[in-house]
């Protein structure tokens, strides 16, 4: 071979070798593009390949009520769904006709978008079943949690509801919807190469359920507060009403109901108007049930005694330019006939003399004017007066519940306040606070004039008091009825429209319920006692005894029995015979007597026959005659 | 007497094709138990589910306005009043 021929055959091995070199470089480049470079993007494309990810939705979390039943829950539900563009058009008949749609909504409905789109959302499972059995291309079945409220309107303004995307949007359900919310999980699952799911899925986040809430609530109270408010709304054709049931002791909200009630699985059904939580969210001017809390100011202002007389002006007196009236013109009245009388005049004479400050002061420490509070969204704070916008005719008429707007449950709790001898005790919805009951209660009265006012409030609901239809037979019922004017747009009263109410609380001896019933706009009467106190009595009668408290037999007039002396005689008194009221209702008060009276003037019978037998606490029934 | 076949270096492709074989075996039995964790994991949730709607039904059948409807057209009952009470 010649040299030529050599370097010839050289210079092709060497330009085979830097092609491969060159090869090979660009090889290496390569790699280094799709190793290096690229690696996150085709990484990510790889694994949107192979992996799949979905989100898997968290229940909302239970609700129940203080014995654990519950009240709302969540229960996974099937939805119907499609991928617009894979539906064929030819199918779409036979789709509509299962889901129980026109074709027409579902061809609308698949003409919106190209992609994922809703076509029935939580659907009963048979109607899922159909759907997915027809096979249709694109079309899916999705899982989805639905809210469901057993007690159904009995419960619908306190827990308002859900909407479809599992989101609150009333009540305990919206004000608390974001510990009641679910967190929502991710779940990567595995896809073989035909692109169906390997068992090896991974959590990336597990869901985690919404938090349940224990409520103070106690559904047959409920229940029964309900019944008895729909039954005394529809008995007046009465435009509405509310309901609040308060344990006194604790503040435990034990039932919230208003009416006109609505369904809260189905909400839409009903008017927004009817899903507001009346006991809350409505104020009314809350008339004579106002007249306990000015009463005990000017007890406590230490000027008036509970046996103090005050001059009624025989219905009208003049306050500044205005006159206020009487419903029933009286004469002379001591603090007990006031309240028991219901006199508008008396109270407004208490407060003029101790002045504004004093009563504002007692007003606000019993939580009117302040929301409670209580956890509920919407709450009212009410409305009361700045104390100098108080002259004499503000005082006179907040005295008697007028130019004060107040909702059910503050009333409710200033209630309370009575019961508990003074002290307010903050309204408590949930039942964790219950704990807390110490640092939400604070005096606000006197104890002994907490205690006089309880006894008042109890002849408040005598034969002879406004408030006499509140009684179940065997209970004692201290409370007080109230009939306010509704208030007008132009600022003044109208004419035919009242708030009838009653405030009270059961047994008197060891208060267990305060209850507050408010009628909206009756019909067939305005009186707060012929209205409102038989929707209390309704509910006081079957409260009190499912409670475990048992009525006393002695009240059943039936099976009274005599008092038979067992000790030494206490009183000097033999005998109540040709005392005045004013007489007797002082030396019931001294002795601690339980007084029942009937009529007026000076007594002329009396039971038991012997009251030297009787000890503190024992029932004392007399007869007045003119 | 050692058969003349046998090397040392046999070991190593033996060795290799027994891990490989162990390697498929436990990936096997991984995805076994994968499928049974998640018929579990399904029935769990199922069983979570009919929980969930028990409680409800059950708080729909015993609810009390339920219960007083039923009482009361059906059995002929009235509410008690507080004097026919007694607590033992």
């Amino acid at each position: 071979m010649s040299d030529k021929q050599q370097v010839y055959i050289r210079r092709r091995i060497e330009a085979v070798a830097g092609l491969l070199v060159l090869g090979l470089l660009l090889l290496v480049v390569r790699a280094v593009d799709l190793q290096w470079v690229q690696s996150d993007r085709l990484t990510t494309m790889a694994e949107k390949q192979r992996y799949r990810e979905y989100t898997a939705l968290a229940p909302r979390g239970s609700i129940y009520d203080s014995k654990g039943r519950t009240l709302a829950e969540s229960v996974e539900i099937p939805s119907i769904a499609a991928m617009a563009d894979e539906v064929p058009a030819e199918r779409m008949g036979e789709l509509a006709s299962a889901l129980g749609l026109s074709t027409k909504t579902v061809q609308h409905k698949l003409g919106k978008r190209k992609g994922f789109v809703w076509l029935a959302r939580q659907v009963p499972p048979s109607v899922a079943e159909r759907v997915m059995a027809l096979n249709i291309p694109g079309v899916r079945h999705e899982k989805e949690w639905r809210r469901y409220q057993p007690m159904g309107p009995e419960t619908g303004h306190l827990l308002g509801f859900v909407g479809i995307d599992g989101k609150g949007l009333e009540g305990v359900e919206r004000a608390w919807n974001a510990s009641l919310t679910g967190e929502s999980g991710l779940r990567q699952v595995r896809r073989d190469a035909r692109g169906h799911s390997l068992p090896d899925g991974t959590w990336l986040r597990e869901p985690v359920p919404g938090q349940p809430m224990t409520l103070t609530i106690d559904a047959t109270i409920q229940s029964i507060a309900y019944a008895a408010l729909a039954e005394g709304v529809r008995d007046q054709d009465a435009k509405g009403g509310s309901v609040v049931v308060m344990r006194p002791k604790d503040g435990a909200i034990l039932a919230m109901a208003s009416w006109p009630g609505f369904n809260p699985n189905n909400f839409r059904h009903a008017k927004p108007g009817e899903w507001r939580n009346r006991a809350v969210t409505d104020v009314f001017e809350p008339g004579s049930t106002m007249k306990p809390f000015s009463v005990a100011t000017a007890m406590a202002s230490g000027k008036w005694k509970a046996d103090s007389i005050v001059y009624c002006e025989k219905g009208a007196m003049k306050v500044a330019d205005y006159t206020i009236h009487d419903d029933h013109p009286e004469g002379w009245l001591d603090l007990t006939g006031i309240i028991v009388k219901s006199s508008n005049i008396g109270v407004a004479k208490l407060a003029l003399d101790v002045g504004a400050a004093p009563l504002h002061a007692m007003l606000e420490r019993a939580g009117f004017g302040r929301r409670s509070s209580l956890g509920l969204g919407g709450e009212s704070p009410g409305i009361v007066l700045p104390l100098d916008r108080w002259g004499p005719v503000e005082t006179a008429n907040i005295a008697f519940g007028q130019g004060i707007a107040v909702t059910p449950l503050q009333l409710a709790a200033a209630f309370s306040v009575l019961a508990n001898e003074g002290v307010y005790v903050a309204p408590k919805l949930f039942a964790d606070q219950l704990q807390d009951v110490e640092k939400t209660s604070e005096r606000v009265m006197p104890q002994d004039i907490a205690h006089q006012m309880k006894g008042m409030l109890e002849y408040a609901t005598s034969q002879d008091g406004t408030g006499s239809k509140a009684v179940p037979v065997g209970y004692h019922v201290a409370g007080k009825t109230g009939t306010a004017q509704k208030a007008n747009a132009q600022g003044g009263y109208s004419k035919g429209r009242y708030n009838a109410v009653f405030a009270g609380f059961a047994p008197v001896e060891n208060p267990e319920l305060v209850i507050v019933v408010v009628v909206d706009e009756p019909k067939r009467s305005n009186y707060g006692g012929q209205v409102a106190a038989p929707v209390f009595r309704h509910v006081a009668e079957s409260a009190l005894p499912y409670l475990g408290i048992m009525a006393e037999r002695d009240q059943q007039p039936d099976w009274q029995t005599m008092q038979i002396a067992a000790e030494a005689p206490a009183f000097e008194h033999e005998s109540l015979y040709g005392m005045s009221m004013r007489e007797v209702r002082r030396l019931a008060a001294q002795r601690g007597l339980r007084l029942h009276v009937h009529g007026s003037g000076w007594v002329g019978r009396q039971k038991p026959g012997n009251i030297m037998a009787l000890n503190q606490g024992d029932a004392v029934e007399v007869w007045l005659n003119e | 007497m050692m058969a003349t076949w046998l090397r040392p270096w046999l070991l190593v492709p033996v060795a290799v094709g027994v891990l490989a074989a162990g390697q498929i075996w436990m990936s096997h039995l991984r995805y076994e138990l994968a499928l049974e964790n998640q018929r579990v994991n399904t029935d769990r949730q199922e069983t979570l589910q009919q929980s969930s709607t028990l409680r409800l039904e059950l708080a729909n059948l015993t609810r009390p306005e339920r219960l007083r409807k039923t009482a009361q057209e059906k059995l002929g009952m009235a509410p008690p009043k507080p004097m026919q009470v007694v607590h033992l």
